[in-house]
């Protein structure tokens, strides 16, 4: 039975084991503060080294709460266990609170917290406002698809698929919608998320800072090519390399495109179509019998299916409807098909498509 | 001897006989502790389904650009896989089961206000379940366990049925927490005041009232998903003067309670262990009380911080950053609380306290990533990535779960009146922390450096920490065999456990295991709290074996 209760008091075990906790502690709060993040993560706009900065304050002070509530648990837990000969019911502490205690255990981390709220307000218009149009700053549409980004350039007549140019050093504001479901544009290098909501024009404002090539991920699930929507860039580039870019794409833009005549569809190469297929339509498209559908059909048996005579556009599959569907998109029963300006196609690039589709079965 | 206790001595009070046919005995009962064993049955089945699923995700995951499953199927997986968790596992095992098995016998009640009801609660379960894995045969829900619209919209007839099911769950988790909120306002032994309920108690009446309140919300708005999508009524789609928002506004206002009713449970399971086995009163028992009310009050105000990237004006993201970071406190309470019972007790590790110990491991480290989440400049790096995979499974595997194993190995003797092997219990544990860390930790790392969470291929830049997450979870997933043939083999052989094994004073030890039809011989008079060990037991009209006798 009981053999009494025992008070324990904070003796040299117990502040030898706080001073351990301490250095561990300590040790681990320099590694937060030392640690290069921008080695494992670009940090390419000026925003993202404030978020880092932001994470840093909330590991360092991570690391002696996990220490000390580890530590002390493994240490009591050790300390404290029944030993051989000791009676299992023999009472521990009586000790039921200790106010002073509880009370800094509160106090500290509302302190924390605090401190932490307030640093993180701070930062939210940073990025968040849309600044007025300066002279040097840009503002971009971007415009989320299943399953392609479309960016809006001021000046430009057609959007850019895919690709962001950006210039360094200049605030840009990145208006985002969507015109089919939630996506989520995300450039991990600027820390820099926004959802794409359709019925809504959301801003988020940064600068970049570093030149170079980020990949751009879709960070909400827009269905079955969501996976999919990542190896897309972000180029960082000077002022004089971005400015050469957007005259050549003023150019090209100007430039009508290569008209997609009867000669050209018929000239095209079967082996290039195949490797355009496999980099651009996978996406959606299965190169296997109708009903293997991701998004849109199978496409193995498109131009000879009994099961399926007429296409989804409700024509006969003949090279040259195929062709129109590839070069203006389709709307239909199974979802939407992009246009050949958002898939990147060049009329070349359909009549190989549609010469390589032709050599399925 | 059961049936002795519960038919020869006529206590006071109006009772009624036991149900003599096997049907109202076993099948739809009305008994509390039965009612408990179904839920722990049915929950246990779709935890190992569900479980099934996360392992076929990581096969996919294992290397990057994986065809082993098709991207549809990886999404039908991966929502049906969270949904069931949610709401199949974990919610109805804290609530229906525990709640059910341990409540009513804590607070020296014979069943819960409403037994009938209590049986209607169980029995929408089983059909939840078959809507949601049947949702498979027409095309299960991809958009994940949150199901945001207006993708979901366009899905296959299986979203639909993922509809029905959620609602169903919704109206049994409302009637369930109506229910135990009855229960324990009116149910008390005499004597019982608020004080001195036990803290599974505690945190069970918060839960309840966080599943009354809350739930309807949900109910709503899948309610109105499944009208839209049956008859085309634009609640959620722009494109027709919906707002996509609106859902996730609804449905976050019950998910974020949701959470706590996920949790709650789970911090009353270790606040009644660590005292058990520490020999000790629990440090601050008022603290770690109020700070569940306090967090089930402030749930209901933190919603939005699943929204950050959703496009809200900042003047709205501050208030719900300030309310996610005070839940912090409270929370971080308990958390220094029950270390500190640890401090000078005479502690015994069982497998519950293992449990228990690497719970507070676990759930500070959720936590501390919670915080992380909730600082809005930084969620907008971190949202949607595995970062909040990895934070999320921490609070909910690391926290729930483990609380889970550390009650079924603390009750079982209870609930079954035989032990649960230590040895093997112990194995299970370092098997299950190991593996869990080496699953979930790494995912924190990946999803900083740029992994978005939902995708069935990933760049091969992650390939080789997604081959060693896929590898731990297949040992996470083998750990569980251990608990199942420990179940078997304590069923068949286990040692008799006798009324109080873990010679505990919260009043489930006070009566025969398993506890006879209609619990209490005589309701028992409370004269104080439960955990003052050295001290006389605080119950009148309880004639308990108090001698603490090791059976392991």
């Amino acid at each position: 039975m009981n053999t009494g209760q025992q008070e324990h008091k904070l003796d040299a075990g117990f502040w030898r084991a706080t001073i351990v906790m301490g250095v561990i502690s300590a040790l681990g709060m320099w590694g937060v503060v030392v640690f290069p993040i921008e080695r494992y993560l670009p940090e390419a706009a000026g925003i993202a080294v404030q978020i880092d900065w932001l994470f840093k304050f909330m590991a360092f002070f991570s690391v002696p709460i996990l220490v000390y509530v580890n530590g002390y648990m493994i240490y009591f837990a050790v300390r404290y266990r029944n030993r051989k000969g000791q009676p299992l019911d023999q009472p521990g502490s009586s000790i039921h609170d200790h106010k002073a205690l509880e009370f800094w255990w509160t106090a500290i981390p509302s302190v924390l917290m605090l401190v932490l709220g307030i640093l993180s307000y701070v930062l939210i218009p940073q990025y968040y406002t849309a600044r007025a149009a300066s002279a040097d700053s840009v503002t971009i549409e971007a415009i989320g698809h299943q399953f392609s980004w479309e960016f809006r350039y001021p000046g430009l007549r057609d959007p850019v698929p895919d690709e962001l140019h950006l210039p360094i050093n200049v605030p840009v504001t990145i208006d985002s919608t969507s015109t089919d479901v939630i996506h989520s544009f995300w450039v991990p290098a600027f820390r820099m998320k926004q959802d794409m909501i359709p019925g809504m024009v959301v801003p988020m404002t940064f600068t970049p800072t570093e030149i170079g090539k980020y990949e751009i991920v879709c960070t909400e699930f827009c269905g079955v090519g969501h996976s999919g929507m990542r190896d897309r860039f972000v180029y960082v580039q000077s002022r004089s390399d971005f400015d050469a870019w957007y005259a050549a794409e003023k150019t090209k833009q100007a430039h009508a495109p290569t008209q997609l005549t009867a000669a050209v569809l018929a000239s095209g190469d079967a082996g290039a179509g195949q490797q355009l297929f496999n980099a651009r339509c996978t996406t959606c498209h299965n190169a296997a019998p109708f009903d293997q559908r991701k998004v849109g059909p199978g496409l193995a048996n498109l131009f000879h299916d009994p099961a399926h005579p007429k296409l989804l556009s409700g024509k006969a599959p003949t090279p040259a409807d195929v062709a129109d569907i590839l070069e203006h998109g389709l709307s239909g029963s199974m979802g939407q098909m992009p246009n050949a300006q958002l898939n990147g196609l060049s009329a070349k690039d359909i009549a190989d498509l549609v010469a390589y589709l032709k050599t399925l079965k | 001897m059961q049936a002795a206790v519960g038919t020869a001595h006529v206590p006071h009070g109006h009772i009624h006989p036991p149900p003599d046919t096997f049907i109202k005995k076993y099948i739809f009962s009305q008994d509390h502790k039965v009612i408990a064993v179904q839920y722990f049955i049915t929950s246990g089945l779709f935890f190992v389904l569900a479980g099934l699923l996360a392992e076929m995700m990581r096969a996919q995951l294992a290397s990057a650009n994986n065809t082993l499953l098709s991207p549809t199927t990886y999404n039908e997986a991966y929502s049906v896989h969270g949904s069931a968790m949610v709401w199949l596992v974990i919610i109805p095992i804290l609530t229906g089961a525990f709640g059910n098995l341990i409540m009513p016998l804590q607070i020296g009640a014979r069943d819960v206000a409403f037994p009938w009801l209590n049986m209607f609660s169980f029995w929408l379960l089983p059909p939840a379940g078959i809507l949601l894995f049947g949702s498979f045969i027409w095309g299960a829900p991809e958009a994940g366990w949150t199901e945001y619209p207006p993708i979901s919209l366009e899905q296959s007839f299986g979203t639909s049925m993922w509809c029905m099911a959620i609602f169903l769950i919704g109206v049994s988790s409302t009637i369930t927490g109506l229910n135990f909120l009855v229960t324990i306002i009116k149910m008390r032994a005499p004597g019982m005041t608020w004080t001195r309920m036990p803290l599974f108690v505690w945190a069970t009446a918060v839960t309840a009232f966080l599943s009354f309140i809350a739930t309807a919300n949900l109910s709503a708005a899948l309610l109105g998903l499944l009208i839209e999508r049956t008859f085309g009524v634009p609640f959620y789609d722009p494109a027709k003067g919906g707002s996509p928002v609106l859902w996730q506004h609804i449905f976050w206002f019950y998910s974020h309670p949701a959470v706590y009713i996920m949790i709650l449970p789970a911090f009353g399971i270790v606040s009644e262990i660590l005292p058990t086995f520490c020999r000790r009163p629990i440090f601050g028992y008022k603290a770690i009380a109020y700070s569940s009310v306090a967090i089930g009050l402030v749930s209901f105000a933190v919603w939005a911080h699943h929204m950050f990237t959703s496009g809200l004006a900042p003047w709205v993201q501050l208030p719900f950053m300030i309310m996610t970071m005070i839940v912090g406190i409270p929370t971080g309470v308990k958390i220094f609380s029950w270390v500190a019972t640890l401090w000078g007790g005479n502690i015994r590790l069982t497998t519950p306290m293992y449990f228990v110990l690497g719970f507070l491991s676990t759930f500070t480290f959720g936590g501390i990533t919670g915080i992380m989440l909730a600082s809005v400049p930084a969620d907008v790096h971190e949202h949607a990535t595995y970062f909040v995979v990895a934070h999320l499974h921490y609070v909910l595997f690391g926290g729930s779960v483990f609380g889970i194993f550390a009650g079924l190995y603390y009750w079982w003797p209870k609930m079954t009146g035989r032990m649960l092997d230590e040895t093997l219990g112990k194995i299970h544990f370092w098997l299950m922390f190991v593996s869990f860390n080496a699953t979930f930790l790494p995912m924190h790392w990946i999803g900083l450096e740029g992994m978005p969470r939902r995708v069935s291929t990933y760049d091969p830049q992650y390939q080789d920490t997604n081959l060693f997450i896929s590898i731990s979870a297949f040992v996470l997933g083998a750990s569980m065999l251990v608990f199942a043939y420990n179940a078997i083999k304590s069923t068949l052989s286990g040692r008799e456990a006798g009324q109080n094994p873990w010679g505990a004073r919260t009043l489930e030890w006070m009566i025969p295991s398993p506890p006879p039809y209609y619990n209490f011989e005589d309701i028992p008079v409370v004269l104080s709290g439960p955990y003052d060990y050295g001290k006389p037991l605080p119950y009148r009209e309880i004639k308990a074996d108090l001698d603490y006798k090791p059976i392991v």
